[in-house]
Formats: structure tokens, C-alpha cells, sequence
């Protein structure tokens, strides 16, 4: 054994034993284990009168709490509660529910460290740092004595169930936003709406998280979230694969983009990704949560009433004939939008005939120039 | 041949033209094909010079209102030789210029034995003129039409502003490439020119170029005369209307460039609904009331009210965890019968057939007992004691 791998074999049993002692340490101290804390916690109708009077909660129902993840991974409830180990319980100093929840809700660090790193910085975080006690917490979307597995092990998929359930979730904050997306082209596809002969569960459609991330969420108010937008769109409008299956055309970025609009929306973004721009994104047309078909006829942008009145946001001056300047993500064919195609195609046929003509007479005369510099000709 | 003889081609306010020409024109090319291939790194990067692409709009619409400026510039010095001067219209197309182009081609060839003789333009020279001028039109309408897009819908179909959009940028392209071939060539590669610059050439150069209008100077003929008085009878007409013509043609300018305001100039709002708007009640960790009030022990009533059915089993599940057979605190243990009857340090745990003076009861019924019995069990539990307690 040379001297190299001695200190390796030195350094792992120095990490075994790091790892193993506070285990070992947890398994030694005189804690109450979960069954203890359940024989008064597992009781309904537990509660305690808070500062601000009120009421709060004090029970866990113990089979939902044994179904949940945490159970099932052995997470006794002092690993969270962990200034709690004897009877009496501490004093109770939170003011109100909500404080309670404040309180506690940094134990989730202890096991998930890199969410909550990522949920420090993003726009839930900032506005609790901001001061403002509303702004979600782990304890919010994730009731820790109920929630069950999100990622199936091994695969690290979501839990088809539990996407599913992600609206829902964020519906307990952003109910108006949720009440838009329920009836949307998307949300109906997920969570379902009679009224559209949706059965839901569809697993194409984004849910919340797929446009504004987990844990790392960012404000979407921002000028910069403005502008990689369509590219959030573009993920799934411009995939083949999701498209296909619906009908729907996958040039709708690379229309945007070639058009006004998109072009100095991409521009923007490639060069001041900061800076902000009255452009219009996907979402200032087609909507952000209530984003319908394009047949809808209340909101359908294929319907030119819809329409116009969807370009007088930004063009108040707009009459019926100024929707049409938009090529609405078509390709210029010569059924659709002839006159442009038409234009393409003199300016394809004009530019070469031109230059070509221009050459012929610049090449020729080239070459005649210097056949009369070789024979010593005077050049006329 | 005189060497010393210059013979004059364009008068300084023609050059001054060339110069607003050759800013006007760089400038739009510069601007407007970055615009147009706005996705390559070579128009990024002069996008970004320029301070992003709303300067470089900005810089775009200045250059095409000082192409404007000189293409009015242009109708009054035109209008002024041809009314005034009465000067031959040596720049119109004619049927010579399209022999002169073959001429060349055989030449070039070597299917003619002669180069084409040149009158004052060449048909090379007015080729690129009428080319400028075909341009400058589509550019100038099309540019309006984008320029004005409101405005161009109230007349025109709405599909005009990308044809518009289509036919500005080919032209680009086209002009951009027709300077580079056409222009570059015939005036900087074949022969240098420097005509546009210092106005004159010299009489071996007029031999080489313009042969026929060289002949028409030394004869006389290329300027029919004019009488001093006429002229100034023509000037004195020619001035006055010209300049409310170039007046009013500025004052279109302005308006082409002004006329409408075509968008907000704010973001339009995304979301038009609150962003926080809470569910109530507001969901917290612990289970809702509702929740835990189906599982078992409120079913557990019904049953006999005796130790083995009903008390001992809920005594076991909310008590036995400190009051267990082990180490019992207060020495109270309720894990059996017995136990609970015998009671621990504060006196006897159940005293069947009288709940005041059963410990059990009184520890309960101060309330706040780690443990506490919700008032229905507490109530089934004295009801037990008073009828005694029974075990089965």
C-alpha cells in the first residue's frame, strides 16, 4: 500500500465516521420518537390560543402523516421540531399563526439545504426579506406532516399525480391567477372543465412551474423576464414532438422573430437584457393565464374583431384593415398573404437578374481589359 | 489635345448631393440591413455600437429624412436646368443607350471592333442613376408605409405593411450590392473618377468617357445659348414657384415623418388580476378540525363504556406514553386497571362512583395536562367513573 493510498483510506474513514456520528449521536439521545409525540398530537381538536388570538391548530393526523414522505423516510417529528424534547413543551413566542409558520419553516434546511437556497433567492424569498410575511414559504406549498413523494426515485420525474396537484397549490396565494388559468387552453387540459368537454390530466400543458420554475422562482414582472418570455414559450410551441400532436404550427418563434416585434424583442434581449421595451412578447397577445384557443370566440385571436381589439392595446389608433400587417405566424404562401409572397418572389427573381446583368458586363469587361494590358494594346 | 483643358461635369451643388447621397446611403445600408439580419453577430455588434436597436431606428428614420431633404434638393436643381437652363435632358434613357449596351458586351467579347462612344452620361452612368431613382421611390413609399402603418391601413389593405416590409428589404439588398458591383467598378476599379469630387475632368479623360459630348463642347452645340434677360425672366418665374413647391415638399417630409403616432409608448399591463389573492381559511400544517374529527376515537364512544372497550384503549393511546408500566411519571401508570385505580403521587388515579375526588378527573379538568382529553372524552371518562368504573 503506497503512502498515497494510505491517506485515502485515512481521509474515508475520517468521512465514515463524520457521517455515521451525529446518527449514531441522534439514535443515543433520550428524544421522543414519533409515536410519542402522536399519542397527544395524533389526538383531533388539539389547539392553542396564540398572542393574537388565534386559534392554533396543534394535531397531525397520523395516517396522513404516515402516508407522507417524511414518515416514510423516518423523519421523526423532533428532527423539525428540534427545540422540543421533553414535557413541557417550550413557551410558544410566536405572536400569530402566521409567525409560527415563520419559525419553523427554516428547519427544512436541515435535510433540503439546496432548495432552500434557491428559494432564498428567488421572488418569494426576496419578498419575505422585503418584509412582506405573506411571501411563501417551504410550509406553504409543502405541508411537511402530508406531503407525499413529488419525484418518482430513481427517474426523478414528477409524480404525474402530483403535477397535477401543482395549480392547486399555488392556487392557495394567487387564487385570481389561478381562476384564470383553470379555464385557459392550458389549465383546462390539465385540471379538466366540463364546460369545454376537457377531461384534464393532460400531460403536455404546462402547470405553474413549468413557466415560472420551483424554488427558484423569479419575479415575472421584471423587464428581463419580459424578455426571455417567448423563449418559455418557444419550449414547448416550437418542439415537434409536443406539436405534432395537436395540429399546431412549431413556426411560431421564428415567425415572431422574423417580424418587428419579435425581432426587436430578440434584439433587446441579445443586447440589453435588462432594458425594458414596449414590444409585445407571446403573452401580450395571447394572454399569460386566461390564454385561450385561437378559435376561441370570446378571446380567440383568429377572430379579427379579437384580434383588433387585441392590437389597439398597443395601437389605439388601429382600424379593421391594420390587423392583416400582421402576418399571424403564417409563412407567406400564395393562398395566404400573396402580396408579400408575391414580393418575395419579384425581389428573388429582380435581384439576381440585376446583379446578374451588372456582372456579365463587369466580368466581360474585365476580361477585356486585361487581354488589352497583355497585348500591350492601348486601353481605348 | 490640350493637356491643361478642364472640362466641367458637375457643379459644386451637384457634389454637395454625391456627399449627402454617400451619408444618407451608408447610413440607411448600415441601420437597415443590420435590421434586416438582425440575428447575425455582425449586425448585433453594430446594433450594439450604434446603442441598441431603437438609436439604430432612430439613426435609420434621421439618414431617410436627410435622403428625403436631398431628393427634393435634387427635383429643384433638375427643375432649374431643364426649365431654366433649358439644358438638354442628357440623362434620359434613350434608344442609343440601349444599342451602347450591347456595343460593349460584343466588345467586350470580341464581336465589335469599338468600344461605345459616351454622350455627357454613359449608358453605365445612366443605368445607375435611373436605378437610383427606381430606388429611392420604392424606398421612400415602402419606408412610409412602415413608417405610418395606421395611417397606411385606413387606405390600404393590411397585408401591404409586410409586402412593404418584404420589398424594403430586397431593395436594401439590391442597392447595397448594385453600389458595390456597379458603382465601385465603374468608377473606382475600371478608371479612378474623381469627376464627382473635384467637378472637372481633363480632355484625355473626356476622350476616354464622354467621346460625343467632348465633339458637341468643341463645336458649340451642347449648350443651346441663352439670352442674359431671358434667363433672368425664367429665374424670376423659376425661383418663387420652385421654392413654395420645395416648401410644401418639407413640409410633406415633416408629416412623412411625424404623422403618426403608431403605438403606447408604456407596457401594456400582463396580468390583470391580484397577484396575491389568498384562499381562505388559509391552509396551515397542522390538520384541519375537519380532518381528524373521522378517525377513531370519536367512533370509539358508541361502544361499552367499560376499561377493556373504551377507556383502557384511549387511556393507552394519549397516556401511556408517560404514564407507562416503566418509569411512570408521577408514578401514575394507566397502562392497566389496576394501575390507573391505585394511582401514583397525587392520590388514587379513579375512584369509581365519584369523579371529584378521582386524580384522573382533576388533573383533567384544570385543563392544559399535556395530553388533554377533549371535553367529550373528559365527559365520557366521568360518566365511566360514575357508574363505577367497570373494568368489562
Amino acid at each position: 500500500m503506497t503512502s498515497r493510498r494510505c491517506a485515502l483510506a485515512g481521509l474515508v474513514g475520517v468521512a465514515l465516521v463524520l457521517l455515521l456520528a451525529p446518527h449514531t449521536v441522534l439514535a443515543q439521545a433520550p428524544e421522543p420518537n414519533n409515536e410519542e409525540c402522536l399519542a397527544c398530537h395524533g389526538n383531533p381538536g388539539m389547539s392553542t390560543t396564540l398572542i393574537s388570538n388565534e386559534e392554533l391548530p396543534l394535531s397531525v393526523d397520523p395516517a396522513l402523516f404516515g402516508a407522507s414522505v417524511h414518515a416514510q423516510s423516518g423523519v421523526a417529528c423532533v428532527d423539525c421540531h428540534n427545540n422540543i424534547s421533553t414535557f413541557p413543551h417550550p413557551h410558544l413566542s410566536a405572536a400569530d399563526r402566521r409567525d409560527v409558520t415563520l419559525q419553523l419553516y427554516s428547519a427544512c434546511k436541515t435535510c433540503h439545504s439546496d432548495k432552500y437556497d434557491q428559494e432564498l433567492d428567488s421572488v418569494h424569498g426576496r419578498a419575505l426579506a422585503g418584509g412582506n410575511v405573506n411571501a411563501a414559504v417551504c410550509t406553504d406549498c409543502h405541508n411537511p406532516h402530508t406531503q407525499g413523494r413529488l419525484r418518482e426515485k430513481g427517474t426523478g420525474l414528477l409524480v404525474a399525480e402530483a403535477r397535477l396537484a401543482i395549480p392547486q397549490t399555488c392556487a392557495r396565494c394567487h387564487s385570481a391567477i389561478y381562476e384564470q388559468y383553470r379555464t385557459s387552453v392550458h389549465g383546462a387540459a390539465l385540471i379538466g372543465d366540463p364546460a369545454q368537454g376537457m377531461p384534464g390530466g393532460n400531460p403536455d400543458v404546462p402547470t405553474c412551474i413549468d413557466c415560472h420554475g420551483v424554488h427558484s422562482i423569479e419575479d415575472p414582472t421584471t423587464d428581463a423576464f419580459r424578455l426571455k418570455s417567448p423563449a418559455l414559450c418557444a419550449a414547448c410551441h416550437a418542439d415537434p414532438q409536443r406539436m405534432d400532436k395537436y395540429g399546431l404550427s412549431t413556426a411560431v418563434m421564428s415567425t415572431y422573430v422574423a417580424d418587428f416585434h419579435g425581432t426587436t424583442v430578440t434584439l433587446f434581449e441579445k443586447l440589453s437584457p435588462d432594458a425594458q421595451t414596449n414590444k409585445p412578447v407571446c403573452f401580450d397577445c395571447h394572454g399569460v393565464h386566461d390564454i385561450q384557443r385561437v378559435d376561441d370566440p370570446q378571446k380567440g385571436l383568429q377572430v379579427k374583431e379579437n384580434l383588433l381589439h387585441t392590437c389597439q392595446k398597443c395601437h389605439p389608433g388601429a382600424t379593421a384593415n391594420f390587423p392583416d400587417s400582421w402576418l399571424s405566424h403564417y409563412i407567406p404562401d400564395p393562398q395566404r398573404n400573396s402580396l408579400v409572397y408575391y414580393v418575395d418572389l419579384f425581389y428573388k427573381i429582380f435581384i439576381p437578374a440585376v446583379l446578374g446583368g451588372m456582372g456579365v458586363f463587369v466580368l466581360t469587361d474585365i476580361v477585356r481589359r486585361l487581354i488589352e494590358r497583355r497585348k500591350g494594346a492601348k486601353p481605348q | 489635345m490640350n493637356p491643361q483643358a478642364r472640362y466641367q461635369r458637375f457643379h459644386w451643388t451637384q457634389r454637395v448631393e454625391h456627399v449627402l447621397l454617400i451619408l444618407s446611403f451608408t447610413t440607411l445600408a448600415v441601420t437597415g440591413l443590420a435590421q434586416k439580419y438582425a440575428s447575425a453577430g455582425v449586425s448585433q455588434a453594430i446594433l450594439r455600437a450604434l446603442g441598441g436597436i431603437e438609436n439604430a431606428r432612430t439613426i435609420h428614420h434621421v439618414a431617410a429624412a436627410l435622403m428625403m431633404f436631398e431628393a427634393i434638393y435634387h427635383l429643384v436643381g433638375t427643375g432649374y436646368k431643364v426649365i431654366v437652363r433649358r439644358s438638354r435632358m442628357s440623362m434620359l434613357p434613350t434608344l442609343k443607350d440601349m444599342g451602347d449596351a450591347l456595343q460593349a458586351l460584343l466588345y467586350n467579347v470580341g464581336l465589335r471592333k469599338q468600344r461605345p462612344q459616351g454622350d455627357r452620361y454613359t449608358f453605365e452612368e445612366k443605368a445607375e442613376y435611373w436605378a437610383l431613382i427606381w430606388g429611392t421611390a420604392i424606398m421612400a413609399l415602402t419606408g412610409f408605409m412602415m413608417w405610418n402603418p395606421i395611417a397606411t391601413t385606413h387606405l390600404l389593405p393590411g397585408q401591404v405593411i409586410p409586402a412593404a416590409k418584404a420589398a424594403h428589404g430586397a431593395e436594401a439588398v439590391l442597392a447595397v450590392l448594385a453600389i458595390i458591383l456597379w458603382h465601385m467598378y465603374g468608377v473606382h476599379l475600371k478608371r479612378f473618377n474623381k469627376s464627382m469630387w473635384i467637378g472637372t475632368m481633363t480632355e484625355e479623360e473626356m476622350i476616354h468617357e464622354h467621346p460625343l459630348e467632348l465633339a458637341d463642347l468643341k463645336a458649340g452645340t451642347a449648350q443651346i445659348a441663352q439670352d442674359r434677360k431671358t434667363l433672368r425672366r425664367r429665374r424670376l418665374a423659376y425661383f418663387p414657384t420652385a421654392g413654395i413647391l420645395a416648401a410644401s415638399m418639407l413640409v410633406g417630409l415633416v408629416y412623412f415623418v411625424s404623422y403618426e403616432k403608431t403605438a403606447i409608448e408604456t407596457v401594456p399591463p400582463a396580468v390583470d388580476v391580484p397577484i396575491y389573492s389568498p384562499q381562505t381559511p388559509t391552509a396551515v400544517p397542522t390538520a384541519a378540525p375537519h380532518v381528524a374529527a373521522t378517525s377513531e376515537p370519536a367512533d370509539a364512544a358508541p361502544a361499552a363504556l367499560t376499561w377493556e372497550d373504551t377507556i383502557g384503549p384511549l387511556l393507552a393511546k394519549q397516556c401511556v406514553m408517560c404514564h407507562g408500566p416503566v418509569n411512570p411519571a408521577s408514578g401514575l401508570s394507566l397502562a392497566s386497571y389496576q394501575t390507573a385505580l391505585a394511582g401514583g403521587a397525587g392520590g388514587p388515579g379513579v375512584v369509581p362512583g365519584a369523579p371529584a375526588m378521582s386524580r384522573l378527573v382533576v388533573v383533567q379538568s384544570a385543563g392544559a395536562h399535556p395530553g388533554q382529553l377533549t371535553p367529550d372524552v373528559l365527559s365520557m371518562l366521568k360518566a365511566w367513573i360514575e357508574a363505577g368504573a367497570p373494568e368489562k
